[in-house]
């Protein structure tokens, strides 16, 4: 599975999700048709977004997606199409979040970020751990190989669906 | 093999090895309040007949914006309400509700050795009890929901020791932005901060709740405090626990969950409490924090400054306040506000100042103690039991550029609201502030309500 799109240059870090999406826009019950709420929270965050109208693939810096765990986050990049964050580093629950949503958590290294913020586009092989930058370079990079078949497969639940029989009979021999 | 207290809670609940240092790890509790559950909830109903692994399992609790605020939250509310009525789960409402982390242990819901999962980042409050409590997503939620399990990679375990005595007015809420400033707002990333010493010892539940609370704040997956005759006697009697020799049976088992002597660890801080002091947060992330007579550091990044409207040396203890918040579920419990009530009594506040108990419960008990007058009488606004201020998503938000000192645990940009400015401080040195209309800590008080000496 190839993700390949405009980069959004987020040229910070300890992007938390109350800038990726505040507290007030977690109303609803439904996990869609939230990402007009989108990097609301963030000083600059509306005007960076209309600057990159296309963009399916967040740079930032360490630590992407701290704080409060609301999937929501997760759910308002999805919705607006984004497919991959690639970071140095990431908060446990935004990384699981993003798998279980269908965006890669790319982690990189600290000193690659740079040059990849100023990539306009970027092509991500998901199969090969492999990402290329536009002026041809390339980066390495692994996934977590479980969650890895969340992403080209879907399906979190789907996963632990098919635990449930195995979970009961631990259950009863515990 | 000797193990870590972290270790023996994670083996006891390993119910298959995965695939890149991934466990399925059985989930003995799930905590499901009204803003994460119903999206995990509705996912289970239409696409797995509603079926749960164990009703029994589940406590839910309406706690963030409790009563609704508008036709949405009143959705969300109701959602919850009618989901946990048709599962046959107990549901704490309005009337005997309270922010999640605090009723669940008062309620007695959280023990030594169990492995609980809530979608809230502050789950790792219950760590407190010696239980590995940690926050998920909603959709890790829902499959604890549906599956008794979650997906998890093994931590690192990070010993966190301990020594020395709290005093010189510092509490359990510096010791944890003490803990976050020393490792760093991110540094604990990847661990499992398992507490130890006799500074932990000789903390009551309350305050080993506060210390675990903000675990997340430094990146911790959560944290653990050892179970022990404090626990223990904070256990017994409640609500959800048995009594008589049920329980002490329970006991006995609780008692071998302490780390084995020689157990190692991935990796072991050492912090002595003796000179601490209170602290506050002049920064945008709880990591940046300094004592409460310091300045804001040289080195501060420029970020945090412009959001925060400050200059490198300017004393923290300059800074008129707009707004003071006691509560949250770090420090809401009864013994927060009695130690706001101290500060409080016989005093006026000089800017608004909201508190909010924990639980219901806790305001029943303060208000049986009379604290709900000592608030009053001082001019402040005693409310009922929420979330409240904390996330800016109901009452008490701040106006942009608006100063508050709060006893909350994240001080992120726009957290109270947008372009609100937050510094994080303990409850005696919020109401101290909330006297002096400025950052200050109580024994500034005594001094300012010295009368002048005239020549
Ligand atoms: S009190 Fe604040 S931090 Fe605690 S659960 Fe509520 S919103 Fe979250």
């Amino acid at each position: 599975m190839i993700v390949e799109g405009a980069v959004l240059p987020i040229d910070r870090a300890n992007v938390d999700t109350d800038q990726i999406i505040p507290a007030h826009y977690l109303t609803g019950i439904e996990t869609t048709g939230l990402g007009k709420h989108l990097f609301i929270g963030m000083t600059g965050g509306a005007e960076l977004l209309a600057a990159h109208p296309h963009a399916s693939i967040v740079v930032s810096r360490e630590n992407f997606g701290c704080g409060s765990s609301r999937e929501h986050a997760a759910w308002s990049l999805a919705d607006r199409g984004f497919r991959a964050v690639v970071a140095p580093s990431f908060a446990r629950i935004f990384f699981e979040n993003a798998y279980n949503n269908g965006i890669a958590p790319v982690i990189v290294p600290a000193e690659e970020i740079d040059a990849l913020l100023r990539s306009a586009t970027l092509r991500i092989d998901l199969e090969r751990e492999e990402l290329v930058r536009d002026d041809g370079a390339s980066v390495a990079f692994t996934l977590d190989p479980l969650r890895k078949q969340f992403l080209l497969s879907g399906g979190y639940m789907a996963f632990l669906a098919s635990k449930i029989d195995a979970v009961r009979a631990w259950e009863a021999a515990r | 093999m000797p193990q870590s207290l972290f270790e023996k809670v994670w083996n006891a609940h390993v119910v298959e090895a995965l695939p890149g240092d991934n466990a399925l790890v059985f989930v003995d509790r799930v905590v499901a309040h009204e803003i994460t559950t119903p999206q995990g909830a509705l996912e289970i109903e239409r696409r797995y007949d509603d079926r749960l692994f164990d009703p029994k399992r589940i406590v839910a609790i309406n706690d963030h914006v409790s009563p609704a605020k508008d036709t949405e939250t009143a959705i969300q509310a109701k959602v919850l309400r009618d989901w946990a009525k048709r599962h046959g789960i107990v549901l704490y409402d309005m009337g005997q509700n309270g922010i999640c982390h605090v009723v669940a242990p008062e309620r007695g819901y959280v023990e030594p050795g169990m492995t609980l999962a809530c979608g809230d980042s502050h789950t790792c409050t219950l760590g407190a009890f010696g239980a590995f409590a940690l926050g998920v997503g909603s959709t890790a939620q829902g499959g604890a929901m549906l599956a008794g399990c979650l997906v998890l990679q093994r931590p690192k375990v990070m010993r966190v020791n301990v020594t020395g005595r709290l005093g010189g007015g510092a509490t359990a809420k510096d010791l944890a932005l003490h803990v976050i400033a020393t490792l760093g707002f991110k540094g604990g990333t990847g661990y499992v901060l398992e507490y130890a010493g006799e500074a932990i010892a000789a903390l009551s539940m309350d305050e080993r709740m506060t210390l675990c609370n903000m675990a997340i704040e430094a990146g911790a997956t959560t944290g653990m405090c050892p179970p022990d005759e404090t626990t223990f006697s904070y256990l017994r009697g409640r609500e959800q626990q048995p009594t008589g020799d049920a329980f002490e049976r329970k006991v006995d088992a609780w008692r071998a969950l302490v780390a084995d002597r020689d157990a190692t660890y991935d990796a072991e801080i050492a912090i002595d409490v003796s000179a601490l002091r209170p602290l506050v947060s002049w920064g945008t992330n709880p990591g940046e924090s300094v004592p409460i007579d310091g300045t804001v550091p040289n080195d501060a990044s420029e970020g945090s400054l412009a959001y925060m409207g400050l200059r490198p040396g300017v004393a923290l203890r300059s800074l008129e306040i707009d707004q003071a918040f006691i509560g949250s579920c770090t420090n809401s419990r009864l013994s927060d506000l009695r130690a706001a009530a101290d500060v409080l009594r016989g005093r006026t506040v000089s800017v608004p100042t909201i508190v909010t108990p924990g639980s219901q419960a806790v305001k029943r008990a303060a208000e049986r103690e009379g604290l709900h007058d000592v608030f009053q009488d001082a001019g402040a606004l005693w409310t009922h039991s929420s979330c409240g201020p904390c996330l800016g998503m109901s009452m008490g938000v701040l106006a942009p550029g608006a100063r508050c000192v709060s006893s909350t645990n994240r001080n992120f940009p726009g957290r109270m609201g947008a372009g609100g400015r937050v510094h994080l401080a303990s409850p005696a040195v919020v109401a101290a502030s909330a006297v002096l209309g400025r950052l200050g800590s109580p024994d500034e008080l005594d001094a300012a309500a010295a009368p002048a000496v005239t020549a």
